[in-house]
């Protein structure tokens, strides 16, 4: 769910504004010049990724997918994740222009933090990269959730009710989100396990110039 | 006023104040969405991603296209982040006018603005319907309480509220189209990139715009190979793993194809930048308009300090 405009404090959309900026300089800084383009690229991957509904019962879902990008993109996941938001916002009106900021910190937070766990963690089987995936999946839900509540809250008490709900309304989310990241990063696993590596990390990049 | 104030309303309006706004947002927002959708071939929409033919600029047929870029991104902006702190109904409501008018003055495509009043319906509907059966009640407030059952208490002040962040949505929603589609997107992007915003970063958007139409067709066409062969989503373990390889294939592809495109942008020449699309230049009118439009936004922030 993207925070619209006109919920959130001006401060906090500016505020917002001013912390996604430099984490994606930093986040921009982490990856080469030249694969940029690339990481352009693959953010469209993403997106068209988040739209495929899953059902759910008698509703569907769409992926939020900050765990997925945070483990294939590293670094860049902040990068794609504000680009992917800012093409949402201006194409779909998903997410206000002005919670812009706030929206790319509460899901590029939660997929660098995923990218990391996955890194770390993820070992060197197929059964192993599976689960650790699906809990960076999962996790990365749970984060992006907590994230959209506590930016929710800065409004005061009078949206801590819609925090609530929107807590709520994650929870089949996370459950769904995880089994698909997991079986995701299995797949991958399987049939192009360098996609696993962190892409355009510098040091990997410039060992090729 | 200090006291809360109660109005009882017999139980019977209950379903009068739910089941009308329910009928008429799931007869209204369908036909929205199938107007928005049908009312042109998709073919003649004007492609706003493709770079402008040079003598074919600064021609455009309302005053808005014809402002400068540079101008009209700030000003836009600016006045965006106005009329988000605005925090009285009266005023947001009057933002609101002020889009409509200019939507009617820029000349955009009505099934656009619908898609992106259709997509905000969601996330207000959940405000409107969360907001005045959660918010706390403070001192003055007016609570509504139907007949006996006082489990359900609906706080007038939460009404307000909700109405007034839906009003400044739409009202900022509405500007979108006359921000972005007045100008090709490459000539936007320039006006950015001479504000100061990286050229990275617009080249960034650029290719994610144009590859998303690339990935989107994909993944129709993968779709349509699962549909052929029986697949049909339902809500058990064989769907996800069937979509994750989905995705999963998706990205390969995907992954697969960028190191071509990157490839092939290197063979013509590409060397971290595009060549810009059009020459800017501010003229008095451009003042002007970002004038008049800066000081509407400023009258809008006094007006609602005013009422404290």
């Amino acid at each position: 769910m993207h925070i619209s405009d006109g919920v959130l404090p001006v401060a906090v959309t500016i505020g917002g504004y001013a912390v996604s900026a430099g984490l994606a300089a930093w986040s921009a800084r982490r990856i080469h010049n030249r694969d940029l383009p690339k990481v352009a690229v693959i953010t469209s991957a993403f997106f068209v990724a988040s739209l495929v509904h899953i059902p759910f019962g008698p509703t569907s879902a769409h992926l939020l997918l900050p765990g997925l990008a945070g483990a294939l993109l590293g670094p860049a996941a902040f990068l794609a994740i504000g680009l992917a938001l800012l093409l949402q916002s201006l194409l779909f009106q998903f997410g206000g222009l002005t919670a812009l900021g706030a929206n790319a910190l509460m899901m590029g937070i939660p997929a660098m933090i995923c990218g990391w766990f996955f890194q770390t963690f993820k070992g060197s089987t197929l059964k192993r990269q599976t689960i650790v995936g699906a809990v960076a999946g999962a996790m990365g839900t749970v984060m992006a959730a907590a994230g959209l509540a506590l930016m929710l809250m800065t409004g005061g008490e009078d949206f801590f009710g819609v925090a609530k709900i929107a807590l709520a309304a994650h929870v089949p989310v996370i459950v769904i989100e995880g089994v698909m990241s997991g079986f995701t990063i299995g797949f991958l696993a399987r049939v192009q396990p360098a996609l696993l590596e962190p892409l355009f990390h510098k040091t990997a990049a410039s060992a090729h110039d | 006023m200090t006291d809360v104030a109660y109005i009882s309303v017999p139980l019977w309006y209950l379903p009068l104040l739910v089941l009308i706004p329910a009928a008429a947002a799931a007869g209204v927002l369908p036909w929205l969405k199938r107007r928005a959708r049908t009312r042109t071939v998709p073919e003649n929409d004007p492609d706003w991603s493709i770079p402008p033919v040079a003598e074919g600029f600064g021609q455009g047929i309302s005053v808005i296209h014809r402002w400068d870029v540079r101008c009209k991104i700030v000003t836009l902006l600016a006045y965006s982040f106005a009329v988000a702190s605005l925090r009285h109904l009266s005023l947001a409501a009057a933002a609101l006018g002020l889009s409509l008018v200019v939507l009617l003055i820029s000349k955009v495509w009505f099934r656009k603005v619908m898609l992106r009043v259709v997509a905000l319906t969601g996330f207000l509907g959940m405000l409107l319907v969360v907001m005045p059966l959660t918010v706390p009640v403070h001192p003055g407030d007016t609570l509504v309480v139907f007949g006996s059952m006082d489990w359900l208490v609906v706080n007038l002040r939460g009404v307000v509220l909700a109405a007034t962040i839906a009003a400044k949505a739409m009202a900022i929603a509405l500007l979108m189209e006359p921000l972005l589609s007045t100008a090709p997107l490459p000539v936007t992007l320039y006006g950015l990139s001479r504000l100061g915003v990286p050229d990275m970063a617009g080249q960034m958007v650029l290719l994610s715009y144009r590859y998303l139409h690339v990935f989107t067709h994909e993944a129709r066409r993968m779709t349509a190979g699962m549909q052929a062969r029986g697949f049909a989503k339902k809500t058990d373990m064989d769907t996800l793993r069937a979509l994750a390889n989905f995705l999963g294939m998706l990205f390969v592809r995907s992954f697969e194809r960028t190191e071509r495109v990157f490839d092939a942008m290197q063979a013509r020449g590409y060397n971290g930048r595009f060549p810009s699309p059009c020459d800017l230049r501010i003229q008095w009118q451009d003042i002007l308009k970002t004038g008049i439009w800066v000081a509407a936004g400023a009258a809008l922030v006094f007006f609602d300090y005013l009422k404290g």
